[in-house]
């Protein structure tokens, strides 16, 4: 197991290390100069060149790169700015803070977006997948299945919309969703305040799940194993649990680590629906602001938590089946 | 200035949807008083004037009906960019500015007119020496948020602080008429290794300041009331993160920010309203929502639920999709204010590529100005324009040399005559737009190339990608002969219009001159309409330079003075529309019970 | 009528297992079939019943519905199965909870498949164990371990914490068996237990499981589709075509005078050691009828060689059944001396 983390660790940086290269690149074929954004209206090319100096984009690109990565382990002193300590990021150009703490202070609500609507998702999905599994078949089947067809092919943006137009402008059954109200803060009106965006963007996951559990669960139920489980004589219930489940569960656990690696990068079309601040809200200001160390961050941060899900999807995935082994 | 580059989405979605505001830099607004005359919508336009020290003398008057108490919540889709003053240029964070900065001017606001009072100061100022040196007297009991006095040296460390390294978004003006040169800071670091300005002098008993100029600047009361030169406290400031936690002179003070998503701002217990003229300040507090759109925001506001009865919106006014829901529905009409942006919209005519005057002119009659409005959103979304100086500058005369009122849809005829009159026709129009900012732009150059093809020009659309639009348009040698653009005064005199968009000493890479209008003529009479000391005259010699312009040299078609709608919550009183903000006047709104 | 000859001992009045006419039909998108059609048969104590025919005839489907296994929402069962004197096909689901895994126990054919991989080998047997008899967690193990050992696993105690894919196919094997006999079953069916493994290994579970019977005295049903196997573990031999029992009798009747045209085929297609290497195997022309719309009359008919030899073409038109009294008989149109002449010529064309 350690070996195990140590060399997917390295690999993970490894990676990290290229989109950070790959995305620095990329800014800079672009025909843009983030510099034009913070000199004034009647912009001087003295004053246009301090800001080069300000944002260290005034020196050759490699060099630029340089600075960056070796800020990241060691910290960063900017001309007007100030000392940026390790690990850091950079300085944003249009928000004039640390990428880090922009990112850190927008990743709760992604969190709490991610880990609420994954909740729902598993639960409902996972749940309309069993029951559709034991009910082979059947009525129950069908209607599980048409659901989920209806529920995936539906867009955050209209249901988002819809949805937050009847619960809480007509009917004002929810509050309109906002994320100012952190968990800590206030609990209730953290929770009251994503319940709509949790269901919303689950829609889509539910589906998908109520399909991948139903169809895992199906195979499982066939095979073999399970046949000898209930041959020694164990109820329905163990039988399904402990054993159909148990073998169900390994690709479920793998696409919903994906999943959630994926959405810990931002939910952007949710997050823009609900007017939310995550991650994803972040990346489209990144964007429009031609913003490049956020534009990194951000990146970075995506590419993160695809690769960190990958390894304890792995990891999980050994722990769920021990046929399977790290090194 | 060119229309944001920060905000560059924003900039050009104004433009063709009619959905936000300007958001480039604008500080001045306001019209010529009484001399403006209407234009399209009479009545709608602000005036302005210089008021006298009784009109600077606080409290405001107040507002009937209104009551103190409650919340104010204005939405915007974005952030502020800066809170630190020195860093201020932009309009949507000179809204919130006037909430907790104050600088020796500012503008009164009352019922569309504005007035040029003594924020800090007792009065506009005394302008002596031809407009080389100004004076200027600071009020008693004026106070920072601490209860600490505010002196005329927090005033002039501001005004250094304008030097500074990290200060680069902020205006130049006066930074360049105290030193002499655009490159003011080679000549003057800013206040933090211990020097001062000798430039700016203030008296022993720290009430008194005066600027001695090295070019005349008659205008400089108005430059002054720009929040780049607010006071700042030295003993309070920060450097660079005073960006985040400015320190408050003014009547609210920051509480609480998380940044992209809220703003809270409350009463700062220690400013005196008899100082003040200006703000009433009835609400105990702010909270500014970052983030939705403006489409999310109407919806909100038509709702009209909970707490959205005492929301505004702030910066980003009524889109496309709801201005016709919005005006014919009496209620929802009810809860609006508007008024015009402080900027022109138009398209600059390359001199250099298109030399001919007779061809800068057929394009002018040529141009469809009525199909454009109508895929902006028709009437609604703003007012023909036929000069450069817009309704709300001092002194604007209206004119209308190429028939556009009476024909908006452009007279083709008379502009195919001219062309062929300089044996031009089938000349090779070039046009471009930012391509990707907004739909509209992809309809109108539709209406625009059909329009150019009926009047013998021989149109090619060439679009650039909108994030590097202004860049690639402010080259010198670029291959367009038409380029849309946009720019926004800085206070209401045809200075702040005319000088960076026709001066031709000013044409470099990456400056305003689009047009690359350089004509001798022209310079002189900038210089000496500039050097003017009494105000009346001087905004004669920019009305007269304005129509000489479009007349003898025609370097750009106008296109619309944009109109902006917002929506108020039905729990919010006082609502009125800043012209020089383009946005609500925060600090009079008021919350019913 | 039983299956047991009047010779094989006093186990016949009371058959410790009994199927009467069983009927076991799927529902499917293409139709019903009908995978087991009237089939009879009986077990008695402490003997072995080896049901033989190619894959597809009904052998598996019929255990899995002795055990109640079959998947209930498209299956049709019909007839009756009573062990030691309890109907099960009407049992309740908890009834029959009770009696797997205790009463009747199943070893299936591919121990690999068949085994959970998720839980180790010790797991496995014992919650068999703690399920019937309500052992704590610490007898479960011991019995675990105590059950390895008798079926030959070397260091029990360590190999119980293994899981199924840490073991060779012998060993595996051998788990499953252990698994089944945890609880002491009376009846024990084994679906090809010895399929996958070779030779060698076969041997040896083959005697393991002899040793077993001896021990516990268990009825043994032992489907396979290889008759050098019958010929090693079996008592009594039933031989299953399409759906049905075609033959049966003592395992020396079956092999020795075999009555039913299918087995000959069968046994002309089994290879012995003796017969030379360069000789080909004969198996059956043709294949096995579709279930969906099984023949009319002998399910074997159409690939019988001497359908002919019966008269008015009786072999397409009527079902022939097995003899109603007690003993070796086989479902067949032909007459008793047609079939002795006809095997005699069967095996001299067919040297097996």
């Amino acid at each position: 197991m350690f070996r195990f983390i140590l060399r997917r660790t390295f690999s993970a940086l490894m990676i990290l290390l290229v989109i950070s290269a790959i995305t620095f690149v990329l800014f800079y074929v672009a025909p843009r100069d983030p510099a034009r954004s913070a000199c004034g209206k009647l912009c001087t090319p003295e004053t246009l060149a301090l800001v080069r100096r300000n944002l260290g984009i005034d020196d050759p690109l490699p060099l630029q790169y340089w600075h960056w990565l070796a800020g990241v382990f060691v910290g960063r002193d900017y001309a007007g700015l100030g000392h940026c300590s390790a690990p850091c990021l950079g300085y944003s150009f249009t928000n004039h803070e640390p990428v880090l703490g922009l990112i850190t202070n927008r990743f709760p609500t992604t969190l709490s977006l991610t880990l609420g609507s994954a909740v729902v998702f598993v639960v409902l999905g996972v749940g309309t997948g069993m029951l559709a599994a034991v009910k082979q078949g059947r009525a129950l089947d069908k209607i599980a299945s048409s659901i989920s067809l209806v529920g995936s092919s539906l867009q955050i943006y209209i249901v988002g919309v819809v949805a937050m137009y009847y619960l809480s402008d007509q009917w004002g059954i929810l509050p309109r969703p906002q994320d100012s109200v952190g968990f800590s803060q206030d609990p209730v009106a953290w929770f009251k305040g994503l319940l709509l965006p949790w269901f919303v963007l689950a829609i889509i996951f539910t589906a998908n799940y109520t399909r991948m559990t139903r169809s895992q669960l199906v195979e499982s139920l066939a095979e073999d194993y399970v046949r000898t489980a209930r041959a020694k004589g164990l109820s329905r219930r163990t039988v399904f649990f402990r054993f159909a489940w148990r073998g169900a569960m390994g690709p479920i656990v793998t696409i919903l680590g994906l999943d959630i690696g994926y959405l810990l990068g931002g939910a952007i079309i949710t997050e823009e629906t609900f007017g939310l601040h995550g991650i994803g809200a972040l990346s489209i200001k990144a964007v429009r602001d031609n913003d490049l160390p956020l534009l990194l961050g951000v990146v970075l941060v995506a590419a993160a938590a695809i690769v960190v899900a990958n390894i304890v999807v792995d990891a999980v995935y050994a722990l769920i089946d021990p046929r399977i082994r790290l090194a | 200035m060119s229309l944001s580059r920060r905000n560059f989405v924003i900039a050009t979605s104004v433009a063709a949807g009619g959905s936000m505001v300007l958001s480039a830099c604008s500080s001045g607004g306001g019209g010529g008083g009484g001399t403006s005359g209407g234009g399209v919508s009479a009545g709608k336009y602000s005036s302005v004037s210089i008021g006298t020290k009784e009109d600077s003398t606080g409290p405001a008057p107040e507002i009937p009906g209104a009551k103190k108490g409650g919340t104010i919540r204005p939405i915007s889709p974005q952030d502020f960019s800066h809170l630190d003053p020195q860093r201020i240029y932009y309009s949507w964070n000179s809204e919130v500015g006037n909430l907790y900065i104050r600088c020796l001017t500012g503008y009164r606001i009352d019922g569309g007119a504005m007035k040029l009072v003594g924020d800090l100061a007792t009065d506009t100022g005394t302008m002596s020496d031809g407009g080389k040196t100004w004076t200027y007297t600071l009020k008693d009991g004026l106070k920072w948020e601490d209860g600490s006095e505010l002196t005329v040296e927090d005033v002039r460390h501001g005004i250094e602080r304008g030097f500074a390294s990290f200060t680069t978004e902020g205006a130049t003006y006066l930074q360049a008429a105290l030193t002499g040169t655009n490159d003011f800071r080679s000549v003057y670091k800013g206040p933090y290794d211990g020097k001062h300005l000798d430039s700016v002098v203030t008296d022993t008993a720290k009430k008194t300041i005066t600027f001695h100029l090295k070019t005349a600047r008659p205008d400089l009361n108005w430059t002054l009331a720009m929040q780049s030169y607010g006071a700042v406290s030295a003993k309070h400031d920060t450097k660079e993160k005073y960006d985040k936690d400015p320190f408050s002179c003014g009547p609210y003070r920051l509480s609480a920010h998380s940044v992209d998503k809220s703003l809270t701002m409350v009463r700062n217990t220690h400013w005196d309203p008899a100082t003040d003229p200006i703000r009433n300040a009835y609400p105990d507090s702010f909270t500014f929502e970052f983030g939705p759109e403006a489409l999310q925001t109407s919806d909100r506001l038509i709702a009209d639920s909970g707490t959205d009865q005492y929301a505004v919106m702030a910066y980003s006014g009524v889109p496309a999709e709801r201005i016709q829901k919005v005006l014919t529905t009496p209620a929802l009409k009810s809860r609006t204010v508007d008024g015009l942006l402080t900027g022109l919209y138009y398209y600059a005519i390359n001199c250099k590529r298109i030399p001919d005057l007779k061809v800068r002119q057929a394009l002018n009659y040529a141009w469809p100005l009525q199909q454009i409005r109508t895929i902006y959103g028709g009437p609604s979304s703003g007012d023909y324009a036929t000069t450069i100086l817009g309704p709300d500058m001092a002194g604007r005369v209206k004119f209308d040399i190429y028939g556009k009122l009476a024909k908006p849809q452009g007279d083709t005829a008379k502009a195919k005559a001219l062309l062929k009159e300089a044996g031009k026709l089938g000349q090779k129009i070039v046009y471009t737009y930012p391509q990707g900012s907004n739909d509209a732009f992809e309809k109108t150059k539709v209406v625009i190339a059909n329009a150019l093809k009926e009047a013998g020009f021989d149109p090619v659309v060439k679009p650039v990608e909108a994030t590097s639009y202004y860049d690639q348009v402010q080259q010198i040698d670029n291959s367009f002969d038409v380029m849309w653009f946009g720019w926004s005064p800085d206070w209401p005199t045809g200075f702040t219009m005319i000088q960076p968009l026709f001066d031709g000493r000013v044409i470099a890479n990456g400056a305003n001159n689009v047009s690359q209008l350089k004509v001798s003529w022209v310079d002189a009479a900038i210089d000496k309409a500039a050097a003017l000391t009494d105000a009346t005259q001087a905004n004669a010699a920019w009305a007269a330079l304005d129509r000489q312009l479009m007349e003898k040299e025609a370097p750009i078609i106008p296109e619309m003075y944009q109109r902006r709608f917002y929506l108020y919550g039905s729990k919010v009183g006082g609502a009125e529309y800043d012209p020089l903000n383009s946005s609500f006047v925060l600090y009079k709104l008021y919350a019913k019970s | 009528m039983t299956l047991v000859s009047e010779a094989s001992g006093p186990s016949t009045a009371d058959p410790f297992l009994s199927v009467r006419d069983l009927r076991v039909h799927f529902a499917t998108d293409d139709g019903v079939v009908r995978a087991v059609d009237g089939l009879s048969f009986d077990v008695g104590r402490g003997r072995t019943l080896g049901i033989v025919g190619e894959s597809g005839s009904g052998k598996s489907v019929t255990n899995l519905a002795i055990l109640g296994l079959h998947d209930r929402t498209r299956t049709t069962l019909a007839g009756e199965i009573v062990l030691d004197g309890q109907e099960l096909l009407t049992a309740r689901e908890r009834e029959l909870e009770r009696l797997r895994g205790s009463k009747m126990a199943m070893i299936f054919q591919d121990a690999l498949a068949s085994l959970s991989p998720y839980h180790t080998v010790g797991r496995q047997i014992a919650e068999t164990y703690a399920k019937h008899t309500g052992a704590s967690r610490r007898e479960s193990r011991a019995r675990a371990v105590e059950m390895l050992r008798r079926v030959g696993i070397p260091q029990p105690t360590a190999r119980a914490d293994d899981y199924p894919h840490q073991f060779s196919g012998g060993m595996r094997q051998r788990v499953m068996i252990a698994m089944a006999l945890a609880c002491d079953p009376q009846l024990l069916i084994a679906d090809e237990p010895t399929t996958a493994l070779d030779v060698t290994v076969q041997a040896q579970i083959l005697d393991l499981l002899g040793d077993l019977q001896q021990e516990f005295g268990t009825s043994i049903v032992f489907i396979t589709h290889d008759l050098g196997v019958i010929s090693r573990m079996a008592d009594d031999i039933l031989v299953m075509y399409a759906g049905r029992a075609v033959e049966r009798g003592t395992r020396r009747e079956v092999l020795r005078t075999p009555q039913h045209p299918y087995t000959w085929g069968l046994l002309g297609s089994m290879p012995t050691l003796n017969a030379p290497v360069d000789v080909p195997l004969s198996p059956i022309p043709g294949t096995p009828p579709s279930l969906l719309d099984p023949p009319a009359g002998c399910r074997f008919e159409p690939r019988c060689a001497f359908r002919e030899q019966v008269p008015a073409g009786r072999c397409a038109s009527r079902r022939p059944h097995l003899p109603r009294t007690a003993g070796h008989g086989a479902a067949c149109h032909l007459t008793a001396a047609q079939r002795v002449e006809y095997h005699a010529d069967y095996v001299g064309a067919n040297p097996g």
